[in-house]
């Protein structure tokens, strides 16, 4: 969004200054010139692709599946209008609330642990470590690969029985059991994967810890203050909106995940649904089942909670996200 | 919101794609071609035989060009569901398992009655046609026979020292029996048998005790009780060493190639199988793999059937019914079709097809074929084609057999569960 301001303060080339060319820029006045009315016609034109992608590609079929949350839709008929229907079902059905129970654990255990995870390690990376720029990029690649089909599929050869992990255990005499295949131990293995792409969040936490004034430190030392008083009173307070923002993204994304729990599980959701991830039942009963309309109910109910949760994370935040300004 | 995208993704395109694709009709220097598009699932071999195929058939038939589109099994129906749901259905589709009712049952499919004076469907025995209709009309033409068989590892028997049994008179007993004496002599190695519950053992299970999975009436035929007996048989089998442990199991049924097995890693003394993944399980094992008739109930009926492998079925939608008419007939009345596929859609279903590729087929292939005809003299009644919402059957089993598996159920409790879900999926 940076780039909308910036744009609309250039000028054309040869053409001189609308306002004055020397001090900051004065604040905006509410007459705009025909000038920056011009420009401002520009900007829609170069954003209209995107504008019209977006309404086409996103909205327009986010809005028909509003629609068709109220019918009965087998992709191969004409939709039948249900009312509520498809949500009153949503009560009864036993499936349903496993796969909420699966997801819950999943975003509450996986994103606190992950984002500890990026933080600690974003600490130690910016005190200084010889070969900052290679760590980083070795932390990060997890993240850009993490969702991917090869990683999930790594995954479940990694945790199978005969697997790297048994054989670990195996050289100390532990005997392990298949991990992905044991229903009391496959959702750990989808949240050890979630933890391991620590490094999105960890990228953007170094970035923070950069913009800290190294006078703040220099100030608490000499008052005698220790490194975990540093690291409390000032590291903390001072990163929180940046905490806050990795929150709201992971926790986004957690319960968007839809890939590896698809994978691993071969797209049941099993071993006998523990890993039956929300989105994963939303596509079995959608494409497995021809049952489109409660499918489109049940995407639209994870709108709602995520909604929900960003906006609990939104007004939490005035309590504990503090803003330098 | 990522289905949501996946599905706003998915429909723009499909129906761009059919923009992109151009009239189904160009004219052409004498007379007009038509264009036709056939769909099926499976590997690059498959589409291999079928481009082969299509070659001799486009030969013959110079009006019609045939564009084949195909994609594996898992991504399959899928994909099928969103074209035809955008309203770009393939002119002739494969069918699998209860698709076929699920798509005629939804008004997709051609009733074949509107061309039959193309399609020949006279050398077909009637029972394999009876799959493929459906309210009296037929829809689905089945592509092969196949039957379900108790598939044995010679090798593996040899290890644990052991003979293989009489398949004609083997009951349930005699099987575990010899399981669990494989299972025991082979100890850290291997298995006496890879875990033998899903739908299609489900099946033969009901027909053996007197009961059917689905009833004429496309309704649940089959008991909890006759199920809960299932599942306490099957954990016995679990318990003494035949099958595996549960995670193991678990790891089986999410790797279904052949290479990844009990019986394709020479681990496992016997699989229930479809006859026709006989060839690819040889391959996979590099030994003599045998076909045994599956265990039957002391004084009960054998309770097999023959039953389709994969069906063809036509677009209701097609804009050409007689020229598709005209790709399904060659597919299954024209020995040089069936020469290309040979057993890889079945064992054909015409007769006269199939003993003039009989000399073709490789020792495997016959192996299959000669066990077909074994089969034969013991079949049952028919089995009724699946009913709409059956297809739902298969994950629902799969998913209480690791309830049970694990002891996070007991058999009782996975029964009636089963027949409460089974039932659900049945009537919606």
């Amino acid at each position: 969004m940076t780039t909308v301001p910036t744009f609309s303060r250039g000028r054309a080339p040869g053409e001189p200054p609308p306002q004055a060319a020397v001090g900051p820029p004065e604040p905006r006045r509410n007459r705009r010139s025909p000038l920056a009315k011009r420009e401002g016609r520009v900007a829609y034109l170069f954003l209209a692709p995107w504008f019209i992608g977006m309404v086409v590609i996103t909205i327009g079929p986010i809005l028909g599946s509003l629609y068709l949350s109220f019918t009965e839709y087998s992709l191969l008929q004409p939709p039948e209008w249900l009312g509520l229907e498809n949500y009153r079902r949503m009560l009864d059905d036993e499936r349903l609330h496993t796969a909420l129970r699966v997801t819950f654990t999943y975003v509450f255990v996986s994103v606190p642990l992950q984002l500890a995870l990026a933080l600690a390690l974003a600490f130690f990376l910016d005190r200084g470590v010889r070969g900052l720029a290679l760590y980083r990029s070795i932390y990060y690649l997890p993240s850009l690969l993490g969702g991917s089909v090869a990683i999930a599929i790594l995954w479940r050869q990694i945790f199978g029985t005969e697997g790297l992990i048994n054989q670990l255990l195996g050289m100390v005499g532990i005997e392990g059991e298949g991990w992905v295949s044991h229903p009391d131990h496959a959702l750990s293995t989808l949240i050890v994967l979630n933890v391991w792409t620590f490094g999105a969040p960890m990228v953007i936490f170094l970035a923070g810890l950069r913009q800290i004034p190294t006078m703040y430190y220099e100030a608490a030392e000499v008052d005698g203050a220790g490194g975990f008083t540093r690291f409390w009173r000032i590291t903390i307070p001072l990163l929180t909106p940046i905490i806050f923002f990795n929150l709201v993204l992971q926790i986004i994304g957690s319960f968007q995940t839809f890939t590896q729990a698809f994978i691993v599980s071969g797209g049941t959701g099993g071993p006998a649904d523990s890993t039956l991830f929300y989105t994963l039942y939303t596509y079995q009963r959608g494409f497995g089942s021809f049952e489109m309309g409660y499918a489109s109910a049940l995407a639209w109910v994870l709108l709602v909670i995520i909604a929900g949760f960003t906006a609990i994370n939104f007004l939490a935040a005035k309590r504990w996200v503090h803003y330098g300004d | 919101m990522r289905t949501l995208r996946a599905l706003a993704a998915a429909i723009p395109v499909a129906v761009l794609l059919a923009a992109c694709g151009g009239d189904d009709t160009t004219g052409g220097g004498e007379g007009e071609v038509v264009e036709l598009r056939y769909a099926f699932w499976g590997s690059d071999d498959r589409a291999q035989m079928t481009q082969d195929m299509i070659d001799k058939f486009e030969a013959d038939n110079p009006d019609i060009r045939v564009e084949i589109d195909y994609a594996d099994f898992g991504a399959y129906f899928d994909k099928l569901a969103t074209s035809v749901a955008a309203g770009d259905a393939p002119d002739i589709m494969t069918m699998g398992g209860a698709y076929h009712s699920e798509y005629a049952g939804r008004g997709a499919l051609l009733d074949l009655g509107e061309v039959d004076d193309v399609l020949r469907t006279d050398d077909i025995a009637e029972d394999i046609l009876a799959h493929g209709t459906i309210d009296g009309s037929l829809y689905a033409i089945p592509t092969g026979v196949n039957g379900y068989a108790m598939v044995a590892n010679p090798a593996v028997f040899a290890a644990a020292g052991l003979e293989l049994p009489d398949d004609t008179s083997w009951t349930w007993d005699d099987f575990a029996q010899l399981c669990t004496q494989i299972g025991a002599a082979l100890g850290d190695t291997g298995y006496g048998s890879q875990d033998l519950t899903n739908h299609n053992t489900l099946a033969l299970w009901a027909r053996q005790h007197g009961e059917q999975l689905y009833t004429e009436d496309g309704e649940l035929g089959v008991s909890a009780d006759t199920l809960t007996e299932w599942w306490d048989f099957s954990l016995q089998l679990r318990d003494s060493g035949c099958t595996p442990p549960a995670t193991r199991t678990e790891e089986l049924a999410s790797q279904s190639a052949p290479e990844q097995t009990l019986i394709g890693t020479n681990t496992g003394g016997m699989a229930l199988v479809w006859s026709n993944v006989l060839e690819a399980l040889s391959t996979a094992s590099g030994e003599q793999l045998q076909l045994l008739i599956p265990p039957g109930v002391d004084g009960g009926e054998p309770g097999s059937w023959l039953g389709p492998s994969m069906y063809y079925t036509i677009s209701a939608r097609t804009e050409h019914p007689e020229e598709a008419a005209r790709l399904v007939d060659y597919m299954l009345n024209e020995p040089a079709a069936a020469e290309s596929f040979l057993t890889d859609r079945g064992l054909p279903v015409n007769s006269e097809v199939r003993e003039a590729i009989v000399p073709q087929l490789s020792p495997v292939q016959q192996a299959e074929a000669e066990y077909l005809d074994r089969l034969q003299e013991v079949v049952g009644e028919p089995v009724p084609p699946a009913p709409v919402g059956s297809t739902e059957t298969a994950g629902i089993v799969t998913r209480l057999n690791s309830e049970v598996l694990f002891d996070r159920m007991t058999p009782q409790d996975a029964a009636e569960q089963a027949v409460a879900e089974i039932g659900t999926a049945l009537d919606r």
